[in-house]
């Protein structure tokens, strides 16, 4: 396929010319000095350099294309693993929620002091059972928390 | 102005094909685009051993990029693009060189033996004194016929700059050039 491409000619391109343009003397000079240095066959410095391109455009094309159906998997496992992750915090920020209700009582049950009733109505249980020593009841008291 | 020429049906086959993964594809439109896009990027580098390393390295990026090749345009145009940036990169990478590597980067030993020998010692001394930009203006306008607007998106200028830039260059080459002989 490639055989059959014609190569565009250097000078192909019109070159516009104005009244500041450079003489064409200077102009083909300048075209000669930024030509490759190549002595001899001009067409086997381009095929030399052509090879040396596709050579490096192989060298990384295992890495874009043709790696076969498991390269598209791989695409997508980046994917799997961001939509995982996010699956995973989503669902331990849930949780989380959905049990704090019951942590909460039980936080409460072993924190929280008792209601001023309960506490009243303790105290003059032990007050009305043993009123000879009100040392011993305050002990009682504190003992029974 | 010239008009910018247009792609051809075997040009958009090859592209279509490369764009599909086919590596023959690809290898003839490098066959077809490698010499313009070589004096591109010599234009840029001035030194050959750079051109041929911004050429290659443009090819690959080109390659990478063709799924984004909008089919409307020329080709040849948006793969000098890419090998203009490659170019400008190897610039920036590269040290500063001097004027005498510069010139002796242009005095190649393989010459037109009908050439003359003092215009080709002068030019290549001349072109090495000019400013980066100013060298690569004048390589691509009055030497390979870009617009100043297609110069100035290759170099990432406005094409006012661009056209700018060509008049000081010449205007300075010829004042490096005045004395020669004819």
């Amino acid at each position: 396929m490639a055989d059959e491409l014609k190569f565009p000619n250097p000078g192909e391109r019109h070159v516009a010319r104005d009244a500041d343009s450079l003489d064409e003397r200077t102009v083909r000079a300048i075209h000669s000095a930024y030509s490759p240095p190549v002595a001899g066959d001009q067409n086997a410095y381009w095929n030399s350099l052509q090879q040396r391109i596709m050579a490096r455009v192989g060298a990384v094309l295992p890495a874009q294309r043709g790696q076969g159906w498991w390269s598209v998997l791989s695409g997508w496992s980046e994917v799997g693993l961001v939509a995982a992750a996010a699956l995973f915090v989503v669902g331990g920020f849930v949780s989380n929620r959905l049990g704090e209700p019951d942590d909460q009582v039980a936080y409460d049950s072993v924190v929280q002091p008792s209601t001023p009733e309960a506490i009243s109505a303790r105290a003059q249980l032990i007050t009305a059972s043993d009123q000879s020593d009100q040392r011993d009841a305050a002990l009682q008291y504190i003992l029974s928390y | 102005m010239p008009v910018p020429p247009r792609i051809n049906d075997e040009e958009r086959e090859l592209v279509a094909a490369a764009k599909a993964g086919n590596q023959e594809a690809f290898s003839g439109l490098v066959r077809l685009h490698q010499r313009r896009a070589y004096l591109v990027a010599r234009a840029i580098v001035t030194v050959h051993e750079d051109a041929e390393d911004a050429l290659q390295d443009g090819f690959v990026r080109a390659f990478q990029a063709l799924d984004r090749f909008d089919p409307s345009q020329t080709f040849g145009a948006w793969l000098n693009r890419i090998v203009a940036n490659a170019a400008l990169d190897l610039t920036r990478r590269r040290k500063v060189r001097n004027t005498e590597e510069l010139s002796d980067a242009l005095r190649s030993p393989f010459r037109d033996p009908a050439e003359n020998a003092e215009l080709r010692e002068r030019l290549a001394d001349a072109l090495a004194k000019l400013p980066e930009r100013a060298r690569s203006v004048i390589v691509l306008h009055d030497v390979e016929g870009y617009t100043h607007v297609e110069i100035g998106e290759m170099l990432g200028i406005p094409g006012g700059t661009a056209r700018s830039d060509l008049h000081h260059a010449r205007q300075k080459l010829r004042e490096l050039l005045k004395d020669l002989r004819g």
